[in-house]
């Protein structure tokens, strides 16, 4: 049991806590609050500081936050998830076939994938977004590809590495063919590093979507995600700053979370690069 | 090199071209007749094979004729100099602000490594990475420009006219581009520091009565400069990606705003231009990081 006992330090203890809090909310909020919650505009109230009625205050059109930032917390999650699932799919095969064959295709593939990595991620995602036209799925696609090269160049390392193992050259000298080699042997061992990247891709792709709606190029209104409800505060600044602070602090726990529950997972499953 | 240049060149052009719109409606506006529309696409070449509209592309970049930006109705070239200048600006500060204050912080967590003084340093970083970095711009627009007063919130002004006035403007975007990338490089040098801190020839250095201040600095320090100059110049892609929203959201017009208005209203031969120029600008600010690397270490020779 000595594995539970490695995520139950601070910084494991605050990590799965956050990430547990956002995952229940972001399931449960839609389930218990009623949609119109978040829609509903109360006219005399808006911009007013959190009080009584409203525990976080409200914005520019009388809209709850609190309801708002709950409900949101299910758009930013599922964006996030989506994107996250959508580059390892794309990012693993690829990965996986460069590091394992090596060679001329090994070559090809790194080179397209490094040219890549010379395109910012968000630029390389905001125009994605821009030229499909920003709606959710394609903010999804968006960040999708732009994540991708990150994650197929980590695969590559570790399954080239994992490729020259003497137990893999064991189980090639007693027949098992490439693709058995590859799925019943590579993959298993390189799974620790991938999930621990996906779980630190989570935290950038949350960033990444909120940065998009924030610029106008992610989520559409009438939508409720965290950058939206962020870019929505910037012209009220000055009288309601509550109308940032709440999304933001939203996103920056989120984020936190899911970076503290990275460092602790790779110590857990990574016993290499013991912090 | 040339070869990378030119897969970045192929892939600025697919990614932009997979668009179902069309630039002809942009320029005429949808309610256009279809007849002009038709011509209009016909004279602009839209019509050609993707091969042959790529060829015409490339070779304007090469012989210097960038287009025309369907948005300012100008020569695109002029335009992005001009606004590469005022990115450059900020661009220099924020890697300088960064680097001034995580190289400091990094050492003194891995020297007191496990101690209060490392816990506060990853703290520090660690939120560093966790807050989107246009909450930090709006959070000191509200203290710094609103509150106090000290910096402007928004606008730019060209290092020519009035220095001190430019960096006025360019200090609040680059600090809040400064502060996210300084806890990358913070959480860096920290482990970097701490990988040679427990080596043999620090220990020698300490055994022979060196001064722990030589120790850290001159014995430590020297060794992991170079790794946090690399993770630096890697850290310009992503500098490079928030540039677009520090300056959007400063207003701020250089390189990151540029684009940020082609994205916008979808001027394509902008568009095509400006993310060519700034992943070139990405691969060429690693290329000259790699280039200097012996001088970080000398020890490195390059081939």
């Amino acid at each position: 049991m000595s594995i539970f006992k490695k995520f139950l330090n601070f910084k494991g203890i605050i990590g799965i806590t956050l990430v547990l809090c956002v995952i229940l909310i972001a399931v449960l909020a839609p389930l218990i609050i009623p949609p119109e919650f978040a829609t509903r505009m109360d006219m005399r109230a808006r911009l007013s500081p959190p009080n009584m009625a409203h525990w976080m205050g409200t914005d520019q059109l009388g809209r709850d936050l609190f309801y708002r930032v709950m409900l949101g917390a299910r758009t930013s999650i599922n964006i996030a998830t989506s994107a996250v699932l959508m580059s390892l799919v794309i990012g693993l095969p690829l990965g996986l076939i460069s590091g394992y064959f090596g060679g001329r295709t090994d070559n090809v593939l790194m080179r397209l994938v490094d040219t890549l990595l010379s395109f910012p991620a968000l630029l390389l995602a905001l125009t994605i977004s821009a030229v499909l036209g920003p709606n959710l799925q394609n903010t999804i696609i968006a960040i999708g590809i732009a994540f991708t090269p990150y994650l197929a160049r980590l695969i590559r390392g570790e399954a080239l590495r994992v490729a020259q193992m003497p137990y893999v050259e064991a189980a090639r000298s007693s027949g098992a063919t490439n693709s058995r080699l590859i799925i019943g042997h590579v993959l298993p061992n390189i799974m620790p590093v991938v999930i621990v990247q996906s779980t630190i891709s989570l935290a950038f792709a949350i960033l990444a979507e909120a940065g998009l709606s924030f610029l106008g190029l992610g989520t559409q209104p009438p939508e409720a995600s965290w950058g939206l409800m962020i870019q929505a505060s910037r012209d009220y600044l000055d009288r309601a700053p509550w109308t940032a602070l709440v999304p933001g602090t939203a996103v920056a726990l989120t984020v936190l979370g899911l970076n503290m529950f990275g460092d602790v997972l790779r110590d857990v499953l990574d016993p290499r690069s013991q912090s | 090199m040339a070869v990378t240049l030119f897969l970045i060149s192929i892939i600025t052009f697919t990614v932009t071209n997979i668009l179902p719109g069309d630039v002809a409606m942009m320029i005429m506006g949808t309610q256009s007749n279809p007849a002009a529309l038709a011509n209009l696409r016909e004279s602009l070449g839209l019509n050609d094979p993707l091969i042959y509209q790529y060829g015409r592309w490339i070779f304007g970049m090469l012989t210097g004729d960038w287009g025309n930006s369907l948005l300012f109705k100008q020569p695109i070239g002029p335009i992005l100099l001009q606004k590469m200048t005022a990115s450059a600006l900020i661009v220099l500060l924020s890697m300088t602000i960064a680097l001034t204050l995580a190289i400091p912080l990094g050492v003194w967590s891995a020297v007191y490594k496990n101690r209060w003084q490392d816990t506060a340093g990853s703290s520090v970083s660690i939120l560093g990475v966790s807050l989107p970095d246009f909450f930090w711009g709006i959070m000191l627009i509200l203290l710094f420009a609103r509150a106090l007063g000290w910096f402007p919130s928004s606008g730019f002004v060209h290092p020519n006219e009035d220095f001190l006035l430019a960096l006025k403007h360019a200090f609040l975007p680059s600090l809040a581009l400064g502060l996210g990338l300084m806890a990358h490089l913070t959480r860096m040098t920290r482990a970097t520091m701490t990988g040679i801190l427990s080596q043999e020839f620090i220990r020698v250095a300490r055994a022979k009565g060196l001064a722990e201040k030589t120790v850290i600095w001159q014995y430590g320090l020297a060794n992991a400069i170079g790794p946090v100059m690399t993770v630096a110049g890697l850290q310009m892609g992503y500098l490079f990606g928030s540039i677009i929203v520090m300056e959007s959201l400063f207003n701020y017009t250089g390189m990151g705003w540029l684009t940020y208005q082609a994205l916008l209203n979808r001027d394509m031969p902008l568009i095509q231009a400006t993310v060519f120029v700034i992943a070139a600008v990405v691969m060429l600010v690693n290329l000259l990081v790699d280039l200097l690397y012996p001088i970080f270490d000398p020890r490195i020779e390059l081939k």
